[in-house]
């Protein structure tokens, strides 16, 4: 696995925050990641759903598309400018390889149900962390403030099991 | 307008990457109470934020610098919030992985992103097929 340079903590969360404002300030958009996976589905399925205009890549929505593709270009900018060399791997670090199954297909499988649970929670919650937690908590948003916590009681909730269960 | 979201988008890989936002192992460490990097990196993150959009209030900014209008109102509540919030979480938790750092992964070879982006793409799809109309969430 690829071993990526790790700020403190809180220098992170600076530069999130700043990043966060300084795309509100150019876009006027704020921070926002889920609904990008809707406008994927905009793209590809017919469904009233994903006619909405936020899901369709036109006028002031068609922003979105674009990040989705900038972030892995951005993970591979910062593992390339990382000492550690670039190495493709299926691992997830020690501690998640040491509860979820070794087999490729097994881990897959896993990672696919936390991923659905993702997509149909960001849907019915109206955001990820991105737009609730940051975005959202930028904004003093109550809603979103309620859904932050939201995801942490689940991640709690989730981990401990995993961790008890398999650990 | 558009396409200036992709070096944004670049940026903000980058330092979800410098962040932790990408290392797996952190998430479990979050939420076993071990070490809380990414709890500091939204906190924090979320405190940067307010003080900047307090500011813009306070100058009664009200227009970005190449889009349209600031967007400075919040997401609404849902019956369905705070389910889907919890449903979330848990996926968060098990995937150690949220949408956008799963996307940076993928870019540093972490290859088990490409599961959970499928599954990303399969829940939101799946949501998009229960419903019988066009709303915005």
């Amino acid at each position: 696995m690829t071993d990526v340079i790790v700020w403190p903590g809180w220098v992170g969360g600076i530069a999130v925050g700043l990043y966060a404002l300084a795309q509100l300030l150019v876009s006027g958009q704020q921070l926002g990641v889920s609904s990008g996976f809707g406008s994927i589905c905009g793209a590809c399925l017919r469904l009233p759903f994903f006619r909405h205009e936020k899901f369709l890549e036109r006028g002031t929505s068609s922003w979105r598309l674009w990040f989705l593709v900038g972030l892995p270009l951005g993970g591979l900018i910062a593992a390339l400018t990382s000492p550690g060399a670039l190495t493709a791997s299926f691992s997830l670090g020690p501690m998640y390889d040491a509860v979820l199954p070794s087999a490729v297909w097994a881990k897959g499988l896993v990672l696919i149900v936390g991923g659905v649970l993702m997509g149909v929670g960001a849907r019915m919650a109206g955001g990820c962390t991105s737009g609730h937690a940051i975005a959202g908590m930028s904004l003093l948003n109550w809603p979103s403030i309620v859904a932050a916590a939201g995801f942490f009681v689940g991640g709690i909730a989730a981990v401990q099991v995993l961790f008890r269960v398999f650990g | 307008m558009n396409i200036a979201f992709l070096p944004l988008g670049i940026a903000f890989g980058v330092i979800l990457s410098r962040a932790g936002a990408t290392t797996y192992d952190f998430y479990a460490k979050l939420f076993l109470f071990q070490d809380l990097q990414l709890l500091w990196v939204i906190a924090v993150a979320g405190s940067v934020g307010a003080l900047g959009v307090a500011l813009l209030k306070r100058a009664k900014a009200k227009r970005a610098l190449f889009g349209g209008e600031l967007e400075l109102k919040g997401k609404p509540y849902t019956r369905t919030l705070v389910v889907g919030s919890l449903i979330f979480g848990v996926g968060w938790g098990v995937a150690g992985a949220c949408p956008g750092t799963a996307l940076a992964m993928l870019g540093e070879g972490k290859l088990g992103s490409l599961f959970t982006l499928a599954g990303i793409v399969l829940g939101t799809a799946l949501y998009g097929v229960a419903q019988r109309r066009v709303k915005a969430s």
